[in-house]
Formats: C-alpha cells, structure tokens, sequence
C-alpha cells in the first residue's frame, strides 16, 4: 500500500516498512502522516527501541520505503499492552 | 631546554589571547575593524547565540554610545528568550531599545508558507531600521553566520532588501566560532541551544495563530521543567506533538516512566498525543519533512 499526501514527492510503501520493523522484533501498529512514519509499539517492544542498534535499523528501513521522519507513540492507555499482534496494523 | 620557573613571567602578564584559536583571534580582530569602521551600528538582536555574540562585541568594539541592541517582540518570540535576551543587555552593559512587531497581523505570514520567515523579517526590520536611522545609527546588523548561508532561509532576502548587513557571515563566523568566542568572552548563550521563533514548530501550510504559539511555548517550558536540556523542539501536528530531543537525551525518554512524564507534561499543555522523533533533534526538520530546500 502506497501512502501519496501533499507536497509528496517520493512513494511511501508503509506495508512493506510495518513488516520490515516488525521483522526486526518490534510489534507495533503504523500511522502514516504524509512524511512521518508514527509507530505505536506494544509494551514489550518499547525496550527494544531503546537500543540505539535497533533505532538506527528503524530509521535506515523507514528511509528505505520513503519516510523523512519516524515517531515513537506511548500513549497512556498503553495501547496494545498485552496484545502481541502476529502482523503490523496499519492505520492512516 | 627546560626554563627555570623562576624565568617565566607571571601568569597574569600572559595575554590570554596567545592561548585562543589564531584563526578565531583573527575572525575577531576582523570584526572589531568591520564594526568600527562602519559605527554606529544598530544590532537586530533576540538574545541567541549569535545576535548575543554581536551585540557584546560591538559593545567591547565601539563602546556604550555607538551600539544600540533592538529587540522585535511579538507572540513568535519566546518568553524565556525574552529575558535571556535582556539579561545579556544588563550584564554587558550593552543599551537595548525594545519595539513590538505584529509579524501575526500579515494574513501572507500566518498562512504559514515555506517562505514565511521572509514576511516575518520584512515586518522586522521595516519597524527596526527607520528606527535605527532616525537615532543616528546608519548601519543596521544581524546575527547571520556563515553556516546559516547553507541553509533554507527566506528571511535573509528581506535582510538584504532593507539593507541590514551580516558580519559575522560576511567575516566567514561558523556558529562554533561564534560559540568559541562567546565562550571566551564568557557570554552565558555560548552553550545555548540554537532558539528559532516559535512559528518554525508549525507545518507550513497550518496556519500561524496567538494560541498555537502559546501552545508550543508552554509544552516546551513544561519539558524544561523535567529537566530536558540541550536542542528540545515541541513540532506541532495539530492533535499530536512530536518531540524532538538532543541525541544523547533520547534514550532516557524512551524508558516507559519517563516517557509517561514527558507525555502527562505535554498533555497538560493540550495536546492529545504525544510522540518522540526516534532520529531526536534535527534542525530544519520540518523543511525536511516538506522537501523544503535551500
């Protein structure tokens, strides 16, 4: 799935970056915003954005697939909190 | 060979400028020259890094008479830089002059396009440099550097069309010269985190309002509060805030309790969500994030 917005001026492919992340051990749900990838771990993925390693790998996939900027989301209902989603959910 | 001690000079008879940076020194003594040749001079001044840095030369350079900081204040302009900027003023003994601009009243500004720093400026200096001269001040300078030549700045054409000149850029001063010499004047902006008007956490294309501004002042007071410190920008995404940080603060905001913190701070200033830029603070991001380029 390709996510054009205003002022595009590249093709994003948040699909293919939602399971290039999860592949690297972070389950998360994606929100696409014209050039920012906003993810929205579940808990037990936070600690792994933590280590620079895996930030680094983030960043590097979400240039890859035509993102600018990637933003972690916590919110306070700690979504996704014990729900270990098998596939990345995609919202836009 | 080694020297007896007894042969060296007393240490407060060595000029510490042997000590400095020859290439800095001379930036420097450039300067003086630049400023003296052209006083009095008019200074655009918003307590940063670099206007700071000007002001107090020019102040050392010319002395008291021949030196007037402006200060433009409008809802763009941050409280906190506000009094760091008058702050400065006092303890430098550096005259300031402070008028109001109405950047917000100009429907092209609070349109929030790419090129919005251009109307912000013209409003500037079409209320600072009649100032200026009718006070005997023919020259008119702003902090400009020689890095800010590299980037996307509108603003700087609306400088040029009223005259206002850039020594520090003119001169080659990169922000680290200009933080290495504000350092050794022991300025307290030397280490200061570069402080761009409130209006540059907006999108282009949202529109620039009193409320917004406020909005944005207050998370990034709040995050202060916590004890961020370093490069901190609050960019605005309408219900979402997008946290940029220092690299070397990240990390610790990334841990679930403080994360909540940051957020229960950020939430309390009205945001409904809050996020944190896993790549941390880059200036010009939202330039970025619109493939907004010099």
């Amino acid at each position: 799935m390709t996510q054009p917005d205003r002022g595009d001026r590249t093709t994003r492919n948040a699909t293919a970056l939602a399971a290039a992340i999860a592949r690297l051990g972070v389950q998360c749900s994606l929100e696409v915003r014209g050039g920012l990838a906003l993810l929205l771990p579940v808990t037990s993925s936070v600690e792994a954005l933590q280590a620079p390693d895996t930030r680094r790998a983030v960043l590097a996939l979400a240039r890859e697939h035509g993102f600018t900027h990637v933003a972690i989301e916590l919110p306070s209902d700690r979504r996704g909190a014990g729900r270990e989603t098998d596939a990345p959910l995609l919202r836009d | 060979m080694e020297v007896p001690s007894a042969t060296l000079p007393p240490i407060m008879d060595i000029d510490a400028t042997a000590f400095s940076d020859p290439i800095l020194a001379g930036k420097e003594a450039d300067l003086a020259s630049w400023l003296s040749a052209r006083a009095p001079v008019a200074i655009g001044f918003s307590g940063g890094v670099d206007s700071a840095y000007l002001a107090v030369a020019a102040r050392l350079a010319l002395g008291p008479d021949r030196v007037l900081a402006i200060i433009g204040r409008s809802p763009s302009y941050p409280e906190a830089q506000w009094a760091a900027a008058r702050e400065v003023a006092r303890s430098f003994d550096v005259p300031v002059l402070e008028l109001d601009t109405a950047e917000l009243d100009d429907p092209r500004y609070a349109a929030n396009p790419s090129n919005r720093c251009y109307f912000c400026k013209t409003e500037l200096w079409s209320r600072v440099v009649p100032v200026a001269r009718e006070r005997g001040f023919g020259t008119v300078a702003d902090g400009t550097n020689a890095d800010d030549l590299s980037d996307w700045r509108p603003g700087a054409q609306a400088g040029r069309e009223h005259g206002v000149a850039s020594p520090l850029a003119e001169l080659g001063f990169t922000k680290q010269h200009i933080r290495d010499a504000s350092k050794r004047l022991e300025l307290p902006t030397w280490q200061q985190p570069s402080s761009p008007c409130l209006s540059s956490r907006l999108p282009y294309g949202i529109e620039v309002t009193p409320a917004r501004l406020k909005q944005i002042e207050r998370a990034e007071s709040a995050l202060r509060a916590l004890g961020i410190a370093g490069d901190l920008r609050v960019r605005y995404h309408e219900d979402l805030a997008r946290v940029e940080l220092a690299a070397d603060e990240l990390p610790r905001w990334l841990e679930p309790r403080r994360f909540d913190a940051l957020r229960d701070a950020l939430v309390a200033t009205g945001f409904e969500r809050v996020s944190l830029d896993l790549r941390g603070f880059r200036s010009g991001s939202l330039n970025v994030l619109h493939g907004v380029g010099a």
